[in-house]
């Protein structure tokens, strides 16, 4: 198999004289940032990332072409798996560069058309028939696509054989997309269709012969399809870490995998066991095999936890909290230890040089937001006159109803907005993943805490800005970054910098504790703003269903209190899980990381407006 | 008072046009009949306002519409003493007057309101059916056909916005969304004189543009701005113009959000 594999792409890619127009070229970065939404709209699953076929975190994949080729001549076709939408780095196809641009977006709309279950030829036939059927403006493009392309390929006449017949039936299913036809015997190696989605999806280096007509490869193919999609990789956390290789990272145990979806984990069974230490001891030093069907390529990874050294400054011993069991449909009382803390290593600090611009720009918006906001009628001194009083003032004393202690003037006394903000951010390790140039996740949010509280200092509104992380039930860790009674000053910025991802995400557990210190806040409104990057996980059963269902309940109690619970996440498959937590208008998934401080501070000025 | 429909109805040419989606036309009347308020919700554009002036029209009752902001006081809908000629003058407000009339009062966007001015309306919203004038000492008694109906866009952006329960459970609610595109269609092609073929476009266009509600766009494409679209190309605007002007530009003002959408547009109306 290997061998007819190799042999398959080597005459390919050396038989094609690539011919491409570099002064023509656009690159995936030119288009990157419209990509994602551009492809949502085409009905292509949110839940994908949009990635370079030959980006540095896949280098083994043009190493392996190039392997195969043994030369520098690129191939690069677009494919989809479970995680990701691949696009090539760059297009240079077309002499013309605003075909090659559209050549991107035609990929997308026709990726996210895409269904498995036939032939290679068939499945981008179909797509694009789908797609010219319900897109006339794609349709116009596609017909220019197609008329350039087709004057870069073989002419079937010096062809022989299959590869004469597979050439013909290209061309035909390129023009006539509506039309079937059946696909020519034999094996032949043809020009790569830069129009259609890749015939063989590197699967790490891997690739099976193509077209394939064997009903049984295809079965085993769909279903290690399926199963790859069970294991429900988030993309956005195998991050691009280049700490270690391959497969063997370092993160989150959950981040590879959920337990309920993922049989094949060695643990104990202990579903329904109020506690078992063993059995969490265990999961601090994970065996997964992988999959157990092909050959025995098992994965050991270690859970990253900071040495004793580091960690954090705990203020007193903590408090008791309760933790919701869903089976039992029950609140334990004193289940969980919660322990405020203050970061370690914190030191007084001004706001980092890149931020300084970014934080003017927001104080003057939201003090231009905060005045309007506070205006008082029916004063008896103030600024400015209360028109509409006066009026029923001089009515009231021509009609001689009565005459009371009249109020007419209107004020702006400062603070009346009667507003108070708890922000609660998600410090887990999961935070600790990568998105791209910008840094880690932990990196934005610390820039969208920092600009949040400069944002919310001009309003004159009360806040509190707090991060959490857990180590089981016996250790909820509460840091305590600004505190309602602290001013947001330099000590507060400082702590706001010495933050690190650290451990789980108890969620339930930190949302109480959230909702006792805003509970306290005498404010008329009171918003609970929890910043999260993933669903509540935690070792000791707090994954799947428990922690989903103890997060809600402490969301319900926190409703409850009359505070107002509000959740911005930045995962994108969010939509799992989120409605069912905060409802469906009490949460917004914010796609592009790198947005979060805008984002978050927008929100609140449209919240609160 | 329980005269069949067909009775009250008016001639269609004096109704303006509405395209019912589903029951929503059967139970407004239904609650008419029977005397009890409605609270319809629905995101912005999706023809709330439209349906209550369709209603009005239909039962015969003048409507007095109300747009509700922060600074709206009780005053504002019961009414005041103004200063005439030397004496003066008690006005009624809106309320005021749909209740004299037996008409209908619409409050749109009620939850902008504030708490304190939406409890004028509790004593007419329960069985008693009776607004008080403080100011003149009147007690008004609500005829048969008058009936209050309150909309709002229970959107995300208004979490901190709601209607205190004891406010929201004096109505029976209707929920609004945007329509299918079946109804879409013929709502684009009556309102505008569009031919099918480009109105079929835009409301496919409008589906994949709704995709991205909640992730890219705080609220995708209403039925208003694919009006608006449709307008434009039939005051002669080539459709990818049309489209960016009443539909990219106003959803979205990041800039690469909006190069996104426009290259939506392009795959229903091609530019060369
Ligand atoms: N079912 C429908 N039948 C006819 N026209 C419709 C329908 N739905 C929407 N429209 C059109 O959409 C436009 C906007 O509708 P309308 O003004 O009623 O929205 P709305 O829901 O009141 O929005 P908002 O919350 O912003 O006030 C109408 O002018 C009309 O052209
Ligand atoms: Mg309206």
């Amino acid at each position: 198999m290997e061998d007819i594999v190799g042999g398959w792409w080597d005459r390919l890619i050396t038989r094609v004289a690539y011919q491409g127009h570099p002064e023509a070229a656009v690159t995936l970065a030119e288009v990157e940032r419209t990509a994602p939404v551009f492809f949502r709209a085409m009905g292509g699953d949110a839940a994908l990332t949009v990635r370079s076929a030959v980006g540095t975190e896949h280098g083994a994949r043009r190493r392996w072409l190039e392997r195969i080729a043994g030369t520098g001549d690129r191939v690069e076709l677009a494919w989809q798996d479970a995680r990701s939408l691949y696009l090539p780095d760059v297009i240079d196809h077309f002499p013309d560069r605003a075909l090659n641009r559209q050549l991107y977006f035609w990929l997308m709309a026709l990726a996210a058309e895409a269904r498995a279950g036939t032939d290679w030829l068939t499945a981008n036939r179909e797509a694009t028939a789908r797609c010219l059927m319900q897109m006339p403006g794609l349709a116009a493009l596609y017909r220019r696509l197609v008329a350039a392309h087709l004057k870069t390929r073989p002419d079937p006449a010096r062809l022989h054989g299959a590869e004469a017949a597979w050439e013909e039936a290209i061309r035909a299913a390129l023009a006539s997309p509506n039309e079937t036809s059946a696909l020519p015997a034999g094996q032949a190696a043809c020009q790569p269709v830069p129009l259609w989605l890749h015939p063989t999806p590197p699967l790490s280096g891997q690739a099976e012969a193509v077209p394939r007509q064997d009903g049984e490869a295809e079965a085993e193919e769909a279903a290690r399809r399926e199963a790859r999609k069970r294991r429900r990789y988030r993309a956005q956390r195998v991050a691009e870490d280049t700490r270690k290789n391959g497969m063997l990272m370092v993160f989150r145990a959950e981040s590879l995998f959920t337990w309920d979806e993922y049989v094949k984990v060695n643990r104990h069974n202990d579903e329904d066991e109020e506690d078992n230490a063993a059995a969490a001891d265990d999961m601090n030093r994970l065996s997964v095999s992988a999959d157990a069907t092909t050959r025995a390529s098992r994965l050991r990874f270690d859970l990253d936890l900071p040495a004793a050294a580091y960690d954090d400054t705990p203020l007193g011993p903590g408090l008791l909290l309760p933790e919701w069991h869903w089976k039992q449909r029950r609140l334990v009382e004193d289940h969980v230890r919660l322990v405020p803390m203050l970061p370690r290593d914190a030191r007084p600090a001004g706001l980092p040089e890149r931020l300084r611009a970014p934080a003017r720009r927001l104080r003057r918006q939201f003090q231009a937001l905060a005045p309007e906001r506070t205006r008082r009628r029916g004063e008896s001194s103030g600024p400015d006159i209360d028109l509409d009083r006066v009026v029923r003032f001089l009515a009231e004393c021509g009609s001689g109803v009565r005459v009371g202690e009249p109020g007419l003037y209107q004020s702006w006394p400062p603070g009346e907005r009667s507003l108070a903000c708890l922000l609660l951010a998600d410090l887990s390790l999961s935070t600790e993943s990568w998105v791209g140039d910008a840094g880690q996740v932990i990196d934005v949010i610390r820039d969208s805490l920092l600009l949040f509280g400069e944002a919310l200092s001009a309003t004159g509104d009360a806040f509190g800005v707090y991060g959490f992380s857990s180590i089981r039930r016996q250790e909820v860790r509460f840091q305590v970054l600004k505190d309602f009674s602290e001013r947001f000053d330099d000590t507060v910025r400082g702590r706001m910098l010495a933050i690190r991802p650290g451990y789980y995400t108890r969620m339930g557990a930190a949302i109480r504790q959230a909702t006792r210190v805003l509970e306290s806040q005498p404010a008329h409104r009171r918003l609970l703003l929890i910043v999260s990057d993933g669903k509540p996980n935690d070792l000791d059963h707090y994954e799947g269903r428990y922690g989903v269902e103890d997060t809600r309940m402490a969301v319900r109690e926190a409703r409850a209190a009359g505070l107002l619970p509000f959740c911005v996440t930045v995962d994108s498959e969010a939509g799992e899980y989120l409605p069912y937590l905060f409802g469906r208008n009490g949460y917004t998934v914010v796609t592009n990381v790198r947005r979060l401080p805008q984002v978050l501070t927008s929100l609140y000025a449209t919240l609160t407006r | 008072m329980n005269a069949p429909v067909s009775d009250i109805v008016r001639p269609l040419a004096d109704v303006p046009f509405y395209q019912p989606v589903a029951e929503e036309c059967t139970l407004f009347e239904a609650a008419w009949r029977q005397q009890l308020p409605v609270l319809i919700k629905g995101p912005t554009g999706c023809g709330k306002t439209r349906f209550v002036a369709h209603m009005a029209a239909r039962l015969s009752l003048p409507l007095f519409t109300v747009s509700c902001h922060d600074d709206l006081t009780a005053a504002d809908l019961v009414g005041r003493h103004l200063i005439g000629a030397g004496q003066t003058v008690w006005c009624d407000g809106p309320l005021t007057r749909a209740v004299r009339e037996g008409g209908i009062c619409y409050l749109d966007e009620v939850v902008e309101a504030r708490k304190d001015t939406t409890v004028v309306l509790h004593p007419l919203t329960d069985d008693r059916r009776i607004l008080p004038i403080e100011r003149t000492g009147e007690e008004l008694v609500a005829p048969p056909g008058f009936m209050l109906v309150v909309s709002y866009n229970p959107g995300y952006q208004h979490v901190l916005k709601t209607l205190k329960p004891s406010t929201r459970q004096r109505f029976v609610a209707l929920s609004f969304d945007f329509p299918a595109p079946e109804v879409e269609l013929p709502v684009l092609m009556s309102e505008t004189g569009i031919d099918a073929g480009r109105a079929r476009q835009l409301v496919v266009l409008a589906g994949q543009l709704r995709r991205l509600q909640g992730y890219d766009l705080e609220e995708s494409v209403s039925t208003r701005l694919l009006v608006y679209a449709a307008k434009l190309m039939m005051a002669g605007l080539p459709p990818g113009l049309a489209c960016r002007t009443a539909i990219v530009e106003p959803l979205s003002d990041d800039v690469d959000t909006v190069a996104a959408l426009l290259a939506v547009v392009d795959t229903q109306f091609d530019q060369g």
